[in-house]
């Protein structure tokens, strides 16, 4: 149960430098290609041609590649084997596995919906391990999203790995005073409400004095929020957005004529 | 010139019967230290509320007389404009971190943030709170990394960074190590050097009797008696109705008793009990 | 309506999402622990949408799915899905169908059929029908018996998202009245929570039959669309 919930590497280059919202149209306009595009191979081209080398250029190859090994490649590899098994797709039948066919077709579906998920989780990994939350939280507030968004963003994020640990707490106690947690079915479906009950309650008893605790900090101000950190936007990141968005439109364009 | 005035609060949690505040009037100075005490449902964190303006704007209730603060009421203004003139800070450090934020420095910046200081003037500002409550050194940790005390400090930074002119603290020490609660009345101690106006609910007494110019014991949602520290802390009518005393008192009582304490006033601290003794 | 939108989200909300989405998650964690064969991971959702409105329980839920796609990035193209569970439930609640347990069952039903509803879009063009998830078994045998991807995903769907959202439900309600009246209070929307009279026991078993007969009926209905 125990996830890491930054990824954020601190480093300097290029791909960290960018605007927060320049990488997430970035990060969007690799997906939707992906998605939009009818051409068979965009999303292999995409992962070769924007994917590898963007982890080259942020300057975060290694950490990229050890969590395509730990992540990406073992949820598209599943994902490859439940379509190329399951799939009723096509005649040619390269083998037979019990009564399911493995056909040529559906291997070529398998191939491309595969490495499609491959591309929209590496762009979003590549997204996350060069932005760090705050920052992006005080751009996109600054360009009009309501303050209430990076709060809630950030302190799910902050709030998610202490309720996680008390859980484990909480399972360890229980388990220590007898609780079943592991045999027959109808044990594990009672020791939900001891493993849940005291989780929940203990956390929304919370929910009132921390929300005294941010009012007492001007939260409902009605004031224009500043900023502490100032971050930077370059017309190269305008530029770059634009090109994106024309990038997606194309893809668009692309679909349409094929419809 | 009293800058905290309340007259005749009377005040009702939405879906109860009882008033937990029944006709409070209280004016405090500019620059006053009072220090409230009073048994556990005697009202204590409700007049907390009601003077930082959480009552009745947060938690609703009827509310009847009216609370000022430097001449404007607290009906009459809105929630986060009166944050602005009263600072609140409570028992539970943990709850008092907003969460949106992920060190120390970034933390006391969030309320400057939401009341829309500008970017250049946060350092400084932040700077001075992180002196004024000794926290400097953890500018760039994580305020969940931080102990009890060290939690404490950041809450009241965070407060004092929005430079409110009257400070409401609400048992700040009630979940600490004595380690933690020395931490935390150093700072409150420098602060009332400093000249802030504190109104402090705090149930160890022998901390009250070395800070406050003056003690408001309440009971039943009433004040009972109001006064120099040294007169209502050693008061028999306080030890009956149940009030947190200190030991020193009781000692010193039970001495009286007993013909062992010859000093007309009962002591509260460990010094004065000392010397009492010593005659 | 933006107006009424606006009074929903309270400083309280604000505070509550975060913490729901962290019990989303949480317990979605524990079920897995468990090996049981349901998610339970809207739990959160649906509590913000009884007592904060539709639109904090939409927020909650899709944004919940953006949180767990950080380290689980399966979960995130399904965040359409969690935003229309909260949605529903914060519906059903401003209804009045959160006060009892039999209408909870009801409740937890249409959350399931739009749980599965919207998940079916994004199951057949994002994965061709076959995803990640364990029930994927049940499309891939339908599909092997020669139904339509559609038919195959959406049976697949009403099929599991009952039992799901159901126990979802139920659970959220429970967990609204084991909170205090003077918490409650401070939420939104306190009066989508009140219990209904009518002696609580003996209707939480009429709720369980209705389950078990809804489920049945799913049975049917897939058995149906399979024939």
């Amino acid at each position: 149960m125990r996830e890491r919930l930054s990824y954020y590497i601190k480093r300097d280059s290029a791909l960290h430098r960018l605007n927060p919202l320049t990488k997430i149209i970035l990060t969007l306009g690799i997906l939707l290609v992906s998605l939009i595009s009818p051409g068979y191979w965009t999303a292999h081209a995409l992962l070769i041609f924007a994917i590898v080398p963007l982890s080259f250029l942020g300057r975060i190859w290694r950490e990229f590649f050890s969590s395509a090994i730990r992540l990406i490649i073992p949820a598209a590899g599943f994902i490859f084997l439940m379509q190329a098994f399951f799939q009723p797709l096509g005649e040619t039948v390269i083998f037979k596995f019990w009564v399911l066919d493995v056909t040529q077709e559906s291997l070529a579906f398998a191939f491309r919906i595969s490495t499609r998920i491959t591309v929209m989780i590496s762009a979003f990994t590549l997204f996350l391990l060069t932005t760090h939350p705050s920052e992006l939280m005080s751009d996109l507030t600054r360009r009009g999203l309501p303050g209430q968004f990076a709060y809630v963003i950030i302190s799910s994020l902050q709030i998610l790995p202490q309720m996680q640990s008390k859980a484990r707490t909480i399972i360890s106690a229980q388990r220590s005073r007898g609780l079943d947690t592991e045999s027959t079915f109808l044990c594990r479906v009672g020791s939900i409400v001891p493993l849940v009950g005291p989780l929940v309650f203990g956390s929304l008893v919370e929910v009132e004095e921390r929300a005294i605790a941010i009012e007492a900090r001007g939260f409902t101000s009605t004031h224009v929020k500043t900023s502490l950190h100032e971050i930077a936007d370059t017309k190269f990141d305008k530029t770059l957005r634009w090109v994106l968005l024309a990038l997606v439109i194309l893809s668009l364009v692309w679909k349409i004529w094929q419809l | 010139m009293a800058i905290v005035n309340l007259q005749n609060v009377t005040y009702k949690y939405p879906l109860t019967q009882t008033a937990v505040l029944q006709n409070i009037n209280l004016q405090v100075n500019e620059g006053e230290f009072v220090a409230v005490i009073g048994p556990n449902g005697a009202g204590k964190s409700t007049l907390c509320y009601a003077i930082a303006g959480f009552v009745p704007h947060f938690f609703k209730g009827e509310m009847s007389g009216t609370v000022e603060v430097a001449g404007v009421e607290s009906a009459k203004s809105s929630l986060s404009e009166w944050v602005l003139n009263v600072g609140l800070a409570f028992q539970n450090p943990f709850n008092q971190i907003s969460g949106a934020k992920y060190t120390v420095f970034e933390e006391l910046a969030f309320g400057l943030e939401n009341i829309g200081v500008p970017r250049d003037e946060m350092p400084e500002r932040v700077e001075r709170a992180m002196r004024l409550t000794g926290i400097s050194a953890l500018a760039d940790r994580s305020p969940y990394s931080l102990s009890g005390g060290q939690q404490q400090r950041v809450a009241l930074a965070s407060i004092l960074v929005m430079q409110p002119k009257v400070l409401v603290l609400d048992e700040p020490t009630s979940q600490m190590d004595p380690i933690g609660t020395r931490e935390v009345f150093g700072v409150i101690r420098t602060l009332a050097e400093n000249g802030m106006t504190v109104i402090l609910v705090e149930h160890k007494v022998e901390w009250i009797a070395e800070f406050a110019g003056r003690v408001i014991a309440l009971h039943d949602g009433q004040i009972l008696m109001e006064g120099k520290p040294a007169e209502v802390l050693t008061s028999d009518a306080l030890a009956e109705k149940g009030f947190g005393i200190s030991r020193y008192t009781s000692t010193a009582r039970a001495a009286r008793t007993a013909g062992l304490w010859k000093k007309a006033n009962l002591p509260v601290t460990l010094d004065e009990a000392a010397e009492g003794f010593a005659k | 309506m933006f107006e009424k939108m606006k009074k929903d989200f309270t400083t309280m909300t604000w505070v509550l999402i975060p913490v729901a989405i962290a019990i989303n998650i949480a317990v979605g964690q524990i079920v897995v622990l468990l090996k049981l064969p349901v998610y339970l991971d809207s739990i959160g959702t649906v509590l913000v949408g009884i007592i904060c409105g539709p639109w904090a329980g939409a927020l909650t839920g899709a944004l919940s799915n953006t949180i767990w796609g950080l380290f689980n990035p399966d979960s995130l193209p399904w965040w359409p899905v969690a935003f229309f569970i909260g949605l529903v439930a914060g519906l059903c609640a401003n209804a009045g169908w959160f006060k009892s347990w039999p209408k909870v069952i009801l409740s937890g039903f249409l959350i399931a059929l739009t749980a599965a509803i919207v998940s079916t879009p994004i199951s057949v063009y994002l994965y061709g029908g076959i995803t990640a998830s364990g029930s994927s078994f049940i499309t891939a045998y339908l599909l092997q018996t020669g139904q339509g991807v559609l038919s195959a995903v959406l049976s697949t769907g009403f099929l599991v998202e009952p039992v799901d959202k159901i126990t979802t439900a139920m659970l959220a309600f429970a967990i609204v009245q084991g909170l205090s009246k003077r918490l409650l209070a401070r939420f939104p929307r306190p009066e989508n929570a009140e219990v209904e009279q009518g002696s609580s026991s003996s209707q939480l078993v009429t709720a369980l039959i209705v389950a078990v007969v809804v489920i049945a009926l799913g049975f049917f209905v897939r058995n149906m669309l399979a024939g």
